[in-house]
Formats: C-alpha cells, structure tokens, sequence
C-alpha cells in the first residue's frame, strides 16, 4: 500500500546531490598528441581517429533500497534490480507494476546515501541485531504491519537529528556496514560488462546540516579490489564529516591508499539555499580561499545541473531576460522546507551564476572553484531511472505512477508545499567517451566531455577553436573537423591569437524516438573590467525561416504541436538537426568568459499529460502539462594569457 | 541413485532432521499442555544470544530478566496459537511460507552442476544464449530540412550513380552533415535501434550485403546504406559463457524444485475456488 503520509524530512535525506570532482590530471586526450608526429595523413581516413565517435547515455546518481530514505519509503528495489533494468530488462516496481525502459542505458551508478548504509534491507528483513533494540523492533513491526509510511518518517526525522540507536545504524568499520558496501560493490561488478555496459561502484556522501542540500555523488573508477579496500564516507561524525573539505581529503586519501581514482558531483544547489557555490563558506563564516577553490576545481570537475528535485541551470530571478530560464523551478526552501527561500539565495545555488562567479574568484584567487562540466541524473530513489515523460516513475517508490501521485505533497512543513506534480521528468548524462568501460566514461567525465538533457537523447556536439569557418558546418562528419581545429565541451581556449575572436561549431541531432528541435542556444558568461560578471543568450542556429525581431533581437517561438488530452505530438514543426559555425560578436580577448550550448526541442507533453490521459483525470489547472526539454553542454572556458 | 539428487527427498529428509533436533531441546516443555521446562539448552541459547549482541556475558539480574521473558514468550506464543492468533496474521503466514521456501530452496542449488549437465542446458536453451547477430555497415544521410518534399528523389539520385563502376567519393560527399558516423562496425540490432530507431533497425537488417541501398528513413531522415558484413548470431562454446549457463542452470534448478515442491504438497490437499459473487448481487437486483 502506498502512504502518501511522507514528511519533508524524508525527503529531504530523498535528495542528496553530489559534485563529480576530478581524481587527477587526465592523460591528454590523443588529438593533443597528434601535433607532435608528422601531419601527411594516413591513407586510410579512419586511421588515427581516437576521438569519441558516439556519446553515452547514463545516470549517474540512483538510490535503491539500501538508501535509508528510499527504503522507508517503500523501495524495495535493490542494486541488482537497479543494473538490471538499466540494462533494458523488464522488472517488477515497489508498487507491484511491471515497468521496463524503452531503450536501455549504457551506463549506471547505483549512488545510495553513505549514512545508514544497508540499514533498511536489514530493518526489513528483521536482522537479529536491530530486533534487540527496542527502536529498531519498533520500527520494524511499523513496517510489517503496514505503516510503513509511518516508520519512514520515524526514522528520517530520527536521522535528521542523529537519533537512531547507535547499535543499530550501520557505521564505517560495523559489519553490517561492511557487508552493505560488499553487497554493493558486488551487484557492480556482476553488471559490469565492459564495451556493453558499465556498472560504476558509486555512493552519497549526503550532508544535509539545517536541511541545506551539499550532496556529492562519489564515482569510482575502479573496480572491488580497490574500492573494498576503503568504507564509505559518511556525514555523522566522528567518522564522517559535513564539510566537503573533509569529503575531498577522504578521496584524496583513498587515492593514496590504493592508487585508484573517484570523483564527486555535487547537485541540487537549488535547495542548499545559498551554499552550493559559496564565495563565503557556511562551515566559518569566511571568504573561500584559494586551497578551496583548487581542490574543489580538482575533486568536483561535474555539477548534475538536472534532476527530478528541479531544474538548476538558472533562474529567472538572475536570468531576467532569459525567456527559457524559468524551467522546472524548485525554489521554495531548502530541502527539507525547514527554511524559506530568499532571493539573495539564488546567486549561490545556480549553475550559471556558479559559472560567472566562478571567473570571478579565478580572478581574485588565481583558480576557478566552479570550473565544471554539465550532465543531468535521476536521483530516482525507486531503483528505477526512468524519466522519459511517457514513463517516469517517480522520485520515490510511494509516487510510482498512480491516479494520486500528481495531486499529493512530496514535502509538506508550515512553510511550504511541493506537490507531487512538480516532480521534474529529468534527466540524465551524455558521455562522449571512446569506449563504454569504467576507464573511458570516468576520464571522458574528468575531461568533462559531457552534456545534460532532461530526458530525451539528443546527441550534442561543442568545438570552440579560432579557426572555424562557415563551411565546416557542412563536411559530412563535423566531429572530424571539431577535433582537429578545436577543443571539444569541457575544454579550454586560451592565449587569443592576435585579432582572433573564438570560434565554434555547434551541431545538434535530434533524439531518434523523439522531437524534432527548436533552436541551439549559446549561452556566453564573461567578467568586464570592472570586475562585474554578465551573461547573454545567443540565438544561433533554428529550425524554418523564423527572424530574431529587430526590435527585440528574439526569436520567435518555434509553435507548438502538443494535443494535451491525447498526450501526443507531431514532428512537422523543428528540425531533426542543426548545424552552424557561430563567432563571438562581443568578444574582447582581455575578459574572462564562458560558453555553452542549451539545446531545445520542439514543446511536447510533460509526464503530467500522460498520467492524466492514462488515468483518465483531471489536473489542477495549475499544473504544466507541456515543456521544451533541453540539453545543457559542458562549457569551454576563455581565458587571457597571464601579462 | 537419481533419488539422492532429487531436491524433494534432500527436503524431507532435512526436515526430519530438524525434526527430530527440535525436538531433543525442546522435549520436556511440550510434553505436556499445561508445563513449561527451561532447559539448560535453552538456557544456553539464552546466554550465547546475550553475549553475542553485548560482547560480555549477562549478570545474574540479567539472566534472570532474559528467562523470565523467555517465558513469558512462551506463554504468548502458546496461547496465541491456542487463540488461533498466527492464522489470518498475514505476517506470520507470510515469514511460515518464507521459512518453508527457503529449506527448499537450499537444497536445489546445493549440488554444484557437472559440465555435462551445463552443455546440456546450454543445449536446450539455445536462445538464452545465442550471440547477437553484428552488422557493419556505411551510411549516406539526407536531411529531410534540407531537401524538403525532394528527400527521396535526391537520395535516390545518388543511389543510381553509386551504383556504377568507379570511385565514389563525390557521391558520398553529396550526403549531408551528420552527426554520427558514416560506418559502423559491428553493431548489435539493440545498438542500432538506440542509434537510429526501431524503423530503420528493421529495414537494415533486410539488406542484401555488398551493394548500396536505399532510401531508408530513420529518425532523422533518409539514407543509403552500404551493408558491409553480417555476422549471424551463433550459438557459444560453454568455455565462452560457462558463468551464465552456470547462474541461469541454477535458477532454473531453483525453480524446478518450487514448482515440484509446492505440487508434492499440492496433492494433499483438494482445492476449490468458489466462484464470483456478482450473480447474487445481479439476483437481488
């Protein structure tokens, strides 16, 4: 039975977000390499192409039954079922439906909360040790008979304030805590299957102090000999910590111990309420110094800038004159809603203020804290990472699909409501990796060779160079061009050759299954002399003959095909690709900048559609039951030659 | 003796063994309805679960505490089965089934299979098994934007000079840019319809090999297509796939033994399902 009785502090633990970080310097990517050998080309034009020639999809942040939270919250899914139905298999959902993912992913990161690690599994299954404590007996005869809505918010309000018998909470060095990680790492490397499908070990280090979300989602490159090495990290002191200061020694610890690498992806600044990008660091009160923003430019080389908590690529409070930036907004709090939110907030919590403040602090501090890549995950605790619109699943197991789910609150407190409807269909990872192994997809991410999409797989490519031109927007393979004349997304152009202005080549090619596309979009952040950051959107390669305004400089919207009670669409307006070499009309090679691509579709039906046409109800007028789903590149960063 | 390989009789016989067990420490207490005897056995049982959660042995307060509780669940657990409590207790019906699954279960993968039995699985099971067929293949891409309602005329323009003798470069050039690749080596029918949809999935793997072909249309719009090499799907030497025959055997075992297990005990018993009540409610109409 589904109990929709969950509080905001379930939720709350629901949404830990993580920040890749990066484990080391890279190898350099073999296109860098090339310069030093002879130019003649080799006869056969394939020969020496090592750059990635397809983009992998993925998610890299999904929670199964061993997340406390998504197991009181009626998950009964755990790693294996999770790799399982990534991989395409149909499987059985918590709530007693059989659901299976229209294409499989080529990747997965079972990323479950670090604090109270495998608790669930072993409450449920009335471990020995948990039934000789009173509050772990208590709990479990809640959830065996039936109110199991009930013991979850028990035991999340008990996490929140550190209240659960220390006998029974796994912790690093118990055994039950060490035979939760075995269990994870092995469900990993069962699934694991190189050149097919990659299984990353992975888990949340989930600080939620005064219910600000600072999640990290940890990434390992390696395989379980490494990783068994070591425990998780966790928040609770006195072995864990909930500064990401201590985070990134522990990953730099672990690489020293066993000479693997992880990364960490920090996500949901969006309910940290000010803290995700600090220029002030919540943990002392003082300005971020340059051993902060070098180890986090190190460790957090990735933000998951969407996710099912929202959207998080900008806000229309900072993006006024953004007509896209008021996307799938979650702004009412903090995670658990213990807190408002405030304006002044936002500029800490987006990833495109993060992006602009970031050159600031470069400027002040010699490094970039917030140079980092884009992908888009689920954060699904239903073991399930199934967004797609027609066949979204929901952010925990009690909000499966359901005539209720969309008119009932996620998180509920006397300070705000979020109602189940405004769940985020989204998102997931692009990858442009050369191959589909543990090793590939973590360098090509450290690289930050990737993109977020909401959803659909639109494939996504980026070069800035100096030296695109309008006809390399029509060689038949683009990405040939683009590698040999540029740096691809994630990548860095510096050292602006005399009378030079950037240059890039920017392609898109529609979801094959989905719509068409509207526009390609680059969006350029820079900071002027005066030490004041801005940003612009550029419209720059659209579908049919539209014209910006001239007063406006906009662009009209593409139209919109959606039949919201059929819950359909139709491909006769947008274009299945675009392609285009765009210059920078405002650049001046003294400033700092950014660019990255946001990629629309043509608008088509929001999950919220398709639950209303298969329930055959209404929805609130209120609620939105269309959007333009997106991609969001990694940026390439500009930066003035030292003087 | 194919008997002592039967999961059935390896149930039987260890349930008679717990049988008998449960007994020898728990004889005295259930002879009689109205007694109840702690033996020392139980008492030790006691004792050894203390330590074990406290890492020290319980005081003598202690002790007493835990067998007087023992006790105490004694008396419940009897009465409550006197009052009949256990039967519509769904979780209890549900842990008894559990409990009576898993004996069953154990003992179905209990013996490790041979390499004949695994080659004679892998035998009959060949679909489980069998490779993906792998295709390699060119492709010419014409986008349906740029060629608007002339689409397959043009792609089909260039099929024609494709198909004469000589070098084709310019041919190919005449496609339009496209952001994946123009050849594909090995691809699975999986990948290929991740990459260019069910539609042009379907249509490739019907094309001769050698020869250019088309249009086809895709998702994004139309190609010609050059099928390089098919590779069929094959069945594997068990050396290749040993550890997957070896897991699917065992679940198969797994649920071979249920199925017979829960039929042995099926024929037990007569069951009757009643049928529907809505014709009743249709009468009172």
């Amino acid at each position: 039975m589904r109990s929709f009785k969950l509080t905001s502090s379930i939720l709350a633990l629901c949404f830990l977000v993580t920040m890749p970080l990066a484990a080391q310097e890279p190898a350099p990517p073999e296109q860098e390499l090339q310069g030093v050998f002879a130019k003649k080309p080799p006869y056969s034009p394939y020969a020496g192409r090592h750059f990635p020639e397809r983009v992998y999809w993925g998610d890299t942040h999904l929670h199964t039954s061993f997340s406390l939270d998504a197991g009181a919250a009626g998950c009964r899914l755990g790693p294996r079922d999770a790799y399982r139905f990534a991989k395409g298999q149909e499987v059985t959902a918590s709530s007693g439906q059989r659901v299976r993912l229209a294409r499989p992913l080529d990747f997965l990161v079972v990323a479950d909360h670090s604090d109270g690690f495998g608790f669930f599994p072993l409450l449920f299954n009335g471990d020995p040790k948990i039934m000789t404590d009173p509050q772990g007996r208590r709990w479990y005869e809640m959830i065996q008979s039936g109110q199991g809505g009930a013991a979850a918010v028990d035991i999340a309000t008990s996490f929140g304030k550190g209240a659960i018998s220390k006998a029974i909470l796994p912790v690093p060095g118990t055994v039950a805590y060490q035979g939760a990680w075995e269990e994870v790492i092995k469900a990993a490397e069962e699934a694991n299957d190189p050149g097919r499908f990659t299984a990353f070990i992975g888990y949340e280090w989930t600080s939620l102090t005064g219910g600000n979300n600072l999640h990290r989602n940890i990434i390992f490159r390696d395989d379980g000999s490494k990783a068994s090495l070591i425990e998780p990290y966790t928040t609770q002191k006195p072995l864990g910590s909930d500064n990401p200061r201590d985070l990134w020694k522990w990953m730099s610890g672990y690489e020293e111990k066993t000479g693997g690498h992880v990364l960490a992806i920090a996500h949901n600044g969006n309910l940290s309420n000010g803290r995700m990008f600090p220029i002030i660091e919540s943990f002392t009160g003082k300005p971020i110094d340059r051993e902060y923003a070098e180890t986090r430019a190190l460790r957090e080389r990735l933000y998951e800038v969407t996710q099912i908590k929202g959207d998080g690529e900008t806000h229309p409070f900072l993006s006024p004159n953004d007509e896209f930036a008021n996307y799938e907004r979650w702004d009412k709090g903090n995670l658990d809603l213990s807190e408002k939110k405030k304006p002044e907030m936002l500029e800490f919590e987006y990833a495109r203020a993060a992006l602009r403040n970031g050159l600031k602090l470069e400027q002040e501090l010699g490094v970039n804290p917030y140079k980092f890549g884009m992908i888009g995950s689920t954060d699904a605790h239903t073991g399930l990472a199934a967004i797609d619109e027609d066949n979204f699943w929901g952010k925990i197991s009690a909000y499966e699909p359901s005539p209720e789910r969309a008119t009932h609150p996620l998180i509920k407190t006397e300070n705000a409501t979020i109602m189940g409807w405004e769940q985020t269909a989204s998102g997931y990872a692009g990858v442009w990796a050369t191959d589909n192994t543990r090793e590939a997809l973590f360098d090509a991410m450290q690289r930050k060779e990737v993109y977020a999409t909401t959803g659909p797989r639109m494939i996504v490519r980026f070069f800035g160079g100096w030296e695109f031109a309008s006809g390399d927007a029509n060689t038949r393979n683009p990405a040939v061009i683009g590698y040999d004349k540029g740096v691809p997304m994630g990548g860095d152009l510096t050292n602006a050759p005399s009378g030079k202005t950037p240059t890039f080549l920017v392609a898109a090619l529609k979801d094959p299954i989905g719509a068409n596309l509207d526009r390609i979009q680059v969006i350029k952040g820079w900071l002027d002399a005066k030490n004041e950051t801005h940003e612009k959107v550029y419209d720059v390669v659209w579908s049919g003959d539209r014209k910006p305004d001239s007063k406006t400089g906009k662009l009209p919207p593409v139209g919109d095909t959606v039949d919201v009670p059929n819950a359909t669409y139709t491909n006769t307006i947008g274009a299945s690709e675009l392609i285009k070499v765009w210059k920078d009309p405002d650049f001046d090679p003294a400033q700092r900048a950014f660019y990255y691509l946001r990629v629309l579709e043509i608008p088509t039906p929001r999950w919220t559609a398709y639950d209303a046409k298969y329930f055959g109800i209404t929805m609130p007028p209120e609620v939105p039951m269309k959007g333009q789903e997106r991609a969001y590149t990694s940026p390439i960063w500009y930066t003035p030659s030292a003087k | 003796m194919k008997l002592f390989r039967e999961p059935l009789f390896h149930f039987l016989i260890l349930g008679a063994v717990i049988f008998v067990a449960h007994g020898l420490i728990t004889r005295h207490k259930t002879d009689k309805p109205g007694e109840i005897v702690v033996t020392q056995g139980a008492v030790e049982n006691l004792l050894t679960g203390f330590t074990r959660t406290w890492q020290r042995p319980p005081t003598e307060d202690e002790l007493h505490g835990l067998v007087s509780d023992y006790i105490r669940e004694e008396v419940a657990y009897r009465e409550a089965l006197a009052l009949g409590l256990d039967r519509d207790d769904m979780i209890v019906r549900r842990r008894l089934q559990q409990k009576l699954e898993f004996l069953s279960d154990d003992l179905a993968t209990r013996t490790q299979p041979s390499d004949a039995d695994l080659q004679s699985f892998l035998q009959a099971h060949k679909g489980m098994f069998q490779t993906e067929p792998l295709l390699s293949f060119r492709q010419i891409y014409f986008n349906p934007q740029l060629h608007g309602v002339n689409l397959h005329r043009d792609a089909a323009r260039v099929l024609d000079r494709l198909r004469t003798p000589g070098s084709h470069k310019s041919e190919i050039d005449a496609g339009d840019p496209f952001l994946l690749q123009e050849s594909f080596d090995h691809i699975s029918p999986a990948e290929l319809k991740n990459t260019f949809g069910e539609k042009f999935a379907s249509a490739i793997s019907a094309l001769p090999v050698g020869s250019w072909q088309g249009p086809i249309d895709s998702g994004y719009g139309a190609h010609l297509v050059y099928v390089a090499q098919y590779t069929p799907s094959r069945l594997p030497d068990l050396a290749e796939v040993r550890e997957q025959v070896r897991r699917d055997y065992l679940d198969a075992r797994r649920r071979e033994a249920m199925g017979k297990f829960y039929n042995t005990l099926l024929r037990r018993y007569n069951v009757r399902i009643e049928p529907p009540e809505e014709k009743k409610l249709g009468q009172v109409q």
